[in-house]
């Protein structure tokens, strides 16, 4: 369970997000926004690289909103893979297992159901996007985070591979029984990974029925602000 | 074609004032002044004393820089910080004489005077100093500019993994800083190798223990011995034209791997 309360940003003057508050359960909620509504901003500040002036973060009943990201068990998966130049695929996925976090077991069926297991040994610079993808989402799924925050992970990957990614990305993100909150521009994307979904404009988040609605309220409401 | 304003002015002003002075040095170089500065023990040894002494300093710019590097990252808005990158930019201005006067006063016989008489002034190890004082800037801010260049996203990663900031500095940034590092590392020893103030001021200019190349050039000139400063200075130019070699050839593998 996550529960997002209260939650303030601003960079100066500008107000990026305002008292965004939400809660979800174990489902992939889709938030879909304009750029620079505010969605990448809320996944770092959910995950601590951000801190928020105002708000709280609770994850599974515990208030996390003061820990450093290292102590959150949150797993994040950023728009471009990031993975580790230096680390082979394989230790790249295992990088996070430590101190009773994630078990060899987990990481063989996370590899297995991403396909992951002939290219344990490659460096990710020999690697094609939609394998870098997979990478940086096993990466974050290995140490069984508490919560999974996913910006954007398939915006530079072609459509085609794009098809057969999501059905994947889905069972496996449901396979750990996490919150899971997933950004996306793509209307498409959203209905193929999402059980639920949220609307940003204008760092105000609100739900909304579907993918389809989401989109017809930012038409709407970007009429209305410009 | 017609020439252009830029090439009527660059070129003959580029010749005039860079290449003009480099030839009229090599255009001086003669045998016998060859033969009798090969031979002159003094000059091996300052040839040592410079080569040792840049490279102990370039080692010490590159560590130290590495732990700017770490402020960079994660401590932009420390008090630390501040004054570290202020003082990236003092001895840029700063002539090198007041650099070698500070040393002095800090490292000489007031404070230093249990050591010897001197304190560590006048001792290979001042020279080290002073080299490392002037060159430091020049790594720190080699490393600063390889980590802005470096996709922020990895550290958050990192982080969220369960680093905390000086594991996920070692354990992600570091190793993918080769390049800064190298290129820090290289700056802060061809600086190191060129620096004559702050090392006369600090380490003083006594043959075969703190001369350096570049203080062997101005004794020789001092002593009217110009055949032997000219090829002490050719030796000079060869050196740097080497080290701008190396930071090209690896400039290459970076680029390629
Ligand atoms: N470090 C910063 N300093 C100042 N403003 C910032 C900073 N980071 C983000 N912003 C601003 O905050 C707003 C929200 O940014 P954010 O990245 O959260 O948007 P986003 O919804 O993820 O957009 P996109 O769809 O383009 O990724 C933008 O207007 C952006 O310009
Ligand atoms: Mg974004």
């Amino acid at each position: 369970m996550l529960e997002i309360s209260g939650v303030c940003k601003c960079y100066g003057q500008h107000e990026v997000l305002r008292d965004v508050s939400l809660t979800i359960g174990q489902e992939i909620r889709v938030i879909i926004g304009l750029n620079g509504s505010g969605k990448s901003t809320l996944l770092k500040i959910i995950a601590g690289i951000l801190a928020a002036d105002a708000g709280q973060v609770v994850l599974n009943g515990r208030d996390v909103s003061a820990l450093p990201p290292e102590e959150r068990r949150v797993g994040y998966v950023p728009q471009h893979p990031a993975l580790f130049s230096h680390l082979i695929v394989r230790e790249n996925v295992r990088y996070g297992l430590r101190g009773g976090r994630g078990s060899d077991e987990l990481v063989q069926k996370v590899v297995k159901m991403l396909d992951l297991e002939d290219v344990l040994e490659r460096k990710p610079e020999e690697l094609s996007g939609g394998y870098k993808s997979r990478t940086s989402l096993a990466r974050a799924l290995a140490p069984q985070p508490q919560v999974m925050l996913l910006d954007e992970p398939l915006s530079d990957i072609d459509v085609a591979i794009k098809e057969k990614l999501l059905p994947e990305f889905r069972e496996v993100l449901k396979f750990l029984k996490v919150p899971v909150l997933y950004v996306t521009h793509d209307p498409w994307e959203a209905e193929q990974i999402g059980d639920s979904f949220s609307v940003m404009v204008d760092g105000c988040i609100r739900d909304i029925a579907s993918a389809e609605e989401a989109f017809a309220f930012i038409r709407k409401n970007r009429i209305e602000v410009a | 074609m017609r020439k252009n304003l830029i090439d009527v002015v660059f070129v003959p002003l580029f010749l005039l004032l860079v290449v003009f002075p480099v030839a009229a040095l090599l255009l001086n170089l003669d045998g016998k002044g060859i033969e009798r500065t090969l031979a002159d023990e003094m000059f091996w040894r300052s040839v040592v004393n410079t080569i040792f002494a840049a490279l102990a300093a370039a080692l010490l710019c590159t560590v130290l820089a590495a732990g700017f590097g770490y402020y960079h990252l994660f401590k932009q808005h420390s008090i630390v910080y501040k004054v570290a990158n202020l003082l990236n930019d003092l001895p840029i201005a700063l002539p090198h004489t007041v650099a070698g006067l500070a040393l002095l006063l800090a490292f000489g016989r007031k404070n230093f005077g249990f050591i010897g008489e001197t304190g560590l002034a006048f001792t290979l190890t001042a020279v080290v100093l002073a080299m490392f004082f002037v060159s430091y800037p020049l790594a720190a801010r080699a490393i600063a500019s390889g980590v802005d260049r470096m996709e922020r996203e990895v550290v958050d990663v990192a982080r969220t993994l369960g680093d905390t900031p000086a594991q996920a500095y070692f354990k992600v940034v570091l190793p993918v800083m080769g390049e800064a590092l190298f290129s820090g590392f290289v700056l802060a020893f061809s600086r190191s190798l060129s620096e004559f103030a702050a090392v006369v001021m600090f380490g003083g200019n006594l043959p075969g223990s703190t001369q350096v190349l570049a203080s062997y050039v101005f004794t020789k000139v001092e002593e009217g011995e110009l055949e032997m400063a000219v090829t002490a200075s050719a030796f000079c130019i060869m050196l740097s034209l080497l080290i701008v070699a190396l930071l090209g050839l690896r400039r290459l593998k970076w680029r390629h791997a």
